[in-house]
């Protein structure tokens, strides 16, 4: 849940990171393989996916920013299948383990029950992602020219700063942070090359339901969201997915732009 | 993507090709290396194409959600095949298609409110919605993840004929024929005004808008229609297997949808038919070399991005486009009737000026408009009498489009009203205000640069016509009763009678300004707001706009804003000076010129200063 | 060599012609007027020689090297700094930060005390966003974020637009403070008084063409000439 976050944070949606998310989970996997080291596995996945990210946007993106954004979508959503393919045939279909890290075994008491150590540390972990997220956004230089390009670019354009290239640090970044969040979610889900199809949706109903472009909109939008999914399957789990998607029907009947929604200037 | 104007038999060439291709199917299959199966495979995958053509193809909406209407029509056809409630299989497809589109309604309502990515994520969550519906809380009903299976063969009774489908050549029949049917009505519905209109609401969602279109409805009856044609695939699904699988609501198959007709070619109604061929032909045939079967989508893939990158237009679509250069370069090659655009000098029209004493048509009354502290428009009143030509001027950021805009509908204004004959256009939709009678040309051109010169007037003549919604599926849009005259009167009013035929983005600068006119006089307003007509031209194209203004101006009345103090002088009957939002003079132009509080206001009032450096 | 220098530069605003050989010549330490109506090209000259637009014909040089063709973010980088007609204020950061952003780039950027010595009003609002200031407050913002960037020479697009007399008294002080200082200035303004009264030179254009050169006491010796260009 707290990764859909991220993603919504950083206002970057496209298809192929469900596919980033997938790889960077495979990327964690062969890394562990080796060293047996789940810290190597974590950054193996996020390099990997910097790496991918980079050479996509770089060879294939940046030919899409003048064309509709139609094409656009098309393009991220063939190579979202151009590499769920790649990992289908390098790995084979079948779900591969990427065990809990020593250092995430065994539970924990909570207060009401025994929960898996692991997942209480990927709360911290995605906590603590989100800390560093809003610190870059605000406290940086970098975290400037983003949050100002969004809103003006040519006007930061026209300040000596070429934004496209920021941009593709961000698209970057994006990119790493679908790697990371693969990895991590590793040990709890199972590896397999179409996994990246679920979070994609997940992360685009609590965009839908916080609102585009905002922050605090995809904080409160992931929570939300989190909190009818676990709501719900307490109650009756068949449905719980279905409650979800219930919820961003009714926001987008009253409220289009979400809870939080920021217009932006092209 | 002007639909080609063939005449006469010619009309059904597409029709007669798919017969022919549908009756030669069979007989060629063996030599392809495919089964019947395959053929009904891919036909039904065309069937479902075909409504999503003129979803996304034509109306410009790319939608990932369809397999919610495939699966939906599907198991509803089969769950009144199997419960059973009847025993006719024709019926039970209906029953389908129907549900289908009226869940379209439903998420078409919904998902529409947003455009672009939104509205594909969109689709593609009420996919999935569809999916986890089906498999749990619907299980009773659709079996969950075992589907619907037993579905029995083809019974279609008409009347006192009943006959059962038994044979795979019988139900590649079935198919064939539904296709051809669903083919047949495609491309009526391309043909009608309704398919007109699509595509001009994909090249120009605004000004398909501004000329009178109610836009969201036409988007949500084009959303229901794709809707309708994937409940029928749907259904055909769980006939030509026996069974109704899950899979048809998987995200998988929407993807599908979309990668086979990018691949075969979007807006050309059988490019999802050629791709759904690539697709199911690469399947069976990867299949069976050993070593890369699995490599089938991954090729695919690779296939997809290259052809989106490098050929948008997808495998029919390139083809079409070859066919249109061949034949235009035969038609260039053989010398037409040289178009003789007036380069003789026009004796200068001397404009009577209107006697202003007729009755007022638009009414402004204390308009103002303020954004977060700042005033733009502050208190102006208006009244444009019936006939006259009214230049507004004034210096930069005086608020003129701010107030034009007010005028013309399309911005709310904060305090006071603006009334044409009697009604008030406060919280009008651009297409409503347009209908009433008021009609705006832009002063940065909104032409349907895709289309034609005649198609681009027709669209706005369409709207005139028919109103802002009318949903004529079915009619050829050239047999419209009258339509064609509207046309060609207009467009013998801007002089591009001559160019009637070429696309709009060929035309050069000036005719194209010409044309932005023409698309608001085709809509018949009695009001006609002019935003800076002249922007950008050369002195001769100036010459001629005027003259054209000098002409139309019989019979309308025109509000412009303009810059050009020359035309200004020379077609105006009065004057509107506005500075710093508020209106200070209003006068004839000569009484204008001569006013020494204008002369201020355009050339600054002197400032308490010291003597500038020398 | 002039610092800056435009010759017979024809520019397309998509494809609409604006500007038709358009030429002229900025010195040192000058400060030139560009006057015309509105619709004339003023907007677009600035915007030109900016990089926004890349002119179709002719060249723009800078200190003799040649800018035209060249994107916005190297031109500012040369040291032209353009002061936007609609001030592009970026709404959602506050005035230090809207400032700080301008010095990312900068070789030898002023510092945020020098600024807010020059302009005290913002000090005091340094914290409030871009979006919450008033119209004045804004074009001191857009006028003190290209100072920033100590360029080498500003361009300034209709500052004084919709602004109440007091406040443009107020920045037309500030502006003539600049000029004292030595910076070079090319200013595009409708309100012709106040912008003959900055300027050693100025030039008109109507309709995309250049049609006076000169001093701002020649201008005014032909009011016949200023009605027809500038007025109405």
């Amino acid at each position: 849940m707290g990764l859909t976050i991220i993603f919504g944070a950083l206002g970057v949606v496209n298809f192929a990171h469900g596919s980033f998310y997938a790889l960077g989970a495979y990327a964690g996997f062969v890394a562990y393989d080796k060293t047996h080291s789940f810290l190597a596995a974590m950054a193996a996945g996020a390099l990997a996916l910097l790496v991918t990210g980079i050479v996509i946007e770089r060879g294939l993106i940046r030919l899409y920013y003048n064309r509709p954004k139609e094409d656009q979508i098309l393009v991220t959503f063939g190579v979202a299948i151009i590499l769920v393919e790649a990992l289908r045939t390098g790995f084979g279909g079948l779900a591969q383990a990427l065990p809990v890290p020593s250092w995430g075994a065994g539970a924990v008491y909570l207060g009401l029950t025994y929960y898996p150590t692991y997942r209480v540390e990927v709360l911290g972990i995605v906590a603590a992602t989100l800390v560093v997220l809003y610190l870059v956004l605000y406290r940086t230089r970098l975290g400037l020219i983003v949050r100002a390009g969004i809103e003006d670019q040519l006007m930061v354009n026209m300040l000596g700063i070429n934004v496209t290239r920021t941009f593709l640090t961000v698209f970057g970044l994006g990119a790493m942070a679908a790697g990371f969040a693969g990895v991590i979610n590793g040990p709890i889900v199972t590896v397999t090359p179409d996994m990246g199809a679920d979070v994609l949706v997940q992360s685009f109903v609590v965009i839908v339901i916080g609102g585009v472009g905002s922050f605090w909109g995809a904080l409160v939008g992931g929570l939300i969201a989190g909190e009818i999914l676990s709501l719900t399957a307490m109650i009756k789990p068949a449905y719980s997915q279905v409650m979800l998607f219930a919820a961003m029907a009714l926001v987008l009947i009253f409220r289009p732009q979400g809870l939080f929604g920021v217009q932006g200037r092209q | 993507m002007t639909v080609p104007r063939a005449a006469g038999a010619a009309r059904f060439l597409p029709e007669f090709g798919v017969a022919v291709g549908l009756v030669a199917m069979p007989y060629a299959l063996p030599h392809l290396g495919g089964t019947l199966d395959l053929a009904q495979r891919i036909l039904d995958w065309g069937l479902f194409g075909l409504g999503f053509d003129i979803l996304f193809g034509f109306t410009g909406l790319l939608a990932f959600g369809q397999a919610a209407f495939f699966g939906t029509g599907g198991f509803t056809a089969a769950y009144f095949l199997t419960a059973p409630f009847t025993a006719n299989t024709l019926l039970a497809l209906a029953a389908g298609t129907a549900v289908a589109a009226a869940l379209g309604m439903v998420i078409g309502l919904l998902s529409l409110r947003r455009a672009g990515i939104y509205f594909a994520m969109l689709t593609l969550a009420f996919g999935e919605m569809a999916y986890f519906l089906e498999i749990s809380p619907l299980a009773t009903w659709t079996g969950g993840e075992n589907g619907i299976a037993g579905v029995p063969a083809p019974h279609l009774a008409f009347g006192p004929f009943a006959f059962d489908v038994t044979t795979p050549q019988g139900m590649y029949w079935l198919i064939a024929v539904l296709f051809f049917i669903g083919f047949w009505l495609a491309h009526r519905i391309v043909r009608s005004p309704v398919g007109t209109v699509l595509r001009a609401i994909r090249d120009n969602e605004g000004r398909a808008r501004a000329v009178g279109h109610d836009v969201a409805k036409y988007k949500l009856m084009a959303f229901v229609v794709a809707a309708a044609y994937g409940g029928l695939a749907g259904g055909l699904l769980g006939l030509l297997q026996g069974y109704m699988p899950p899979d048809a609501f998987y995200l998988d198959t929407s993807g599908q949808l979309v990668v086979q007709t990018v691949i075969g070619g979007a807006g050309t109604l059988i490019g999802p038919l050629v791709g759904a061929a690539v697709w199911l032909y690469l399947y069976t045939a990867l299949q069976q070399v050993a070593g890369i079967g699995a490599l089938w989508k991954l090729l695919l893939g690779v296939i997809f991005v290259v052809l989106v990158t490098v050929l948008p237009r997808g495998i029919a679509g390139g083809v079409v486009m070859l066919w249109r250069a061949i034949r235009r370069d035969r038609r260039a090659a053989a010398p037409g009737p040289v178009a003789a655009i007036a380069a003789i000098a026009e004796p200068v029209v001397e404009r009577v000026r209107a006697p202003l004493d007729g009755p007022v048509v638009l009414r402004a009354e204390g308009l103002s408009k303020h954004y977060d502290g700042v005033i733009a428009v502050d208190d102006v009143s208006f009244e444009l009498v019936e006939g006259e030509v009214r230049a507004v001027i004034g210096p930069n950021g005086a608020g003129k489009s701010t107030f034009f805009n007010m005028l013309a509908g399309v911005l709310d204004a904060t305090a006071g009203e603006v009334w044409f004959r009697g009604h008030r256009l406060a919280g009008l939709d651009a297409a409503r205000v347009c209908q009433l009678g008021i009609a705006k040309s832009f002063q940065i051109n909104q032409l349907f640069l895709g289309l034609s010169v005649h198609d681009n007037v027709l669209i706005a003549a369409l709207a005139r016509r028919y109103g802002k919604f009318h949903p004529a599926m079915l009619r050829d849009v050239r047999r419209v009763a009258g339509l064609d005259a509207l046309v060609a009167e207009t467009l013998a009013a801007v002089q591009l009678g001559d160019r009637a035929a070429m696309p709009a983005s060929a035309l050069a600068y000036g005719e194209k300004r010409r044309l932005e006119i023409g698309l608001a006089l085709a809509t018949r307003p009695q009001v006609l707001l002019l935003d800076e007509p002249m922007a950008g031209m050369s002195p001769s194209e100036r010459a001629d706009t005027m003259r054209l203004v000098k002409r139309i101006a019989e019979g309308i009345s025109i509000v412009i804003v303009e810059h050009d103090m020359d035309v200004v002088f020379e077609l105006a009957d009065r004057i509107t000076v506005l500075y710093n939002g508020r209106k200070i003079a209003e006068d004839t132009p000569e009484a204008i010129q001569a006013d020494p509080q204008v002369r201020a206001a355009y050339l600054g009032s002197p400032v308490d200063h010291e003597p500038a450096r020398a | 060599m002039s610092l800056l220098e435009l010759e017979a530069v024809n520019a397309y605003y998509g494809e609409a012609h604006t500007l038709f050989d358009v030429s002229l010549h900025v010195e040192p330490h000058e400060v030139v007027a560009l006057l015309g109506r509105n619709g004339a090209g003023k907007t677009t000259t600035l915007k030109t020689i900016m990089g926004v637009i890349a002119p179709r014909r002719g060249t723009i040089r800078f200190d003799g090297a040649p800018i035209h063709g060249l994107p916005p973010y190297k031109i500012a980088r040369r040291g032209l700094q353009l002061v936007p007609d609609e001030r592009r204020i970026i709404g959602g950061l506050t005035v230090e930060e809207n400032l700080v952003l301008a010095t990312l780039s900068a070789a030898a950027p002023w510092s945020l005390a020098r600024i807010y010595a020059l302009f005290p009003r913002l000090g005091e609002r340094q914290r409030n966003r871009g979006r919450d200031l008033s119209g004045g407050e804004q074009q001191m913002l857009a006028i003190a974020r290209a100072l920033v960037r100590e360029p080498r020479l500003i361009l300034l697009d209709e500052p004084f637009e919709g602004l109440a007399p007091l406040i443009v008294r107020d920045l037309l002080g500030v502006c003539r403070r600049l000029a004292d200082d030595g910076h070079t200035i090319v200013i595009v303004e409708q309100n012709v008084q106040a912008a003959l009264s900055l300027a050693q030179r100025c030039y008109v254009l109507n309709n995309g063409h250049m049609v006076f050169e000169g001093t701002p006491d020649s201008l005014r010796r032909d009011p016949e000439f200023m009605r027809r260009h500038l007025g109405v």
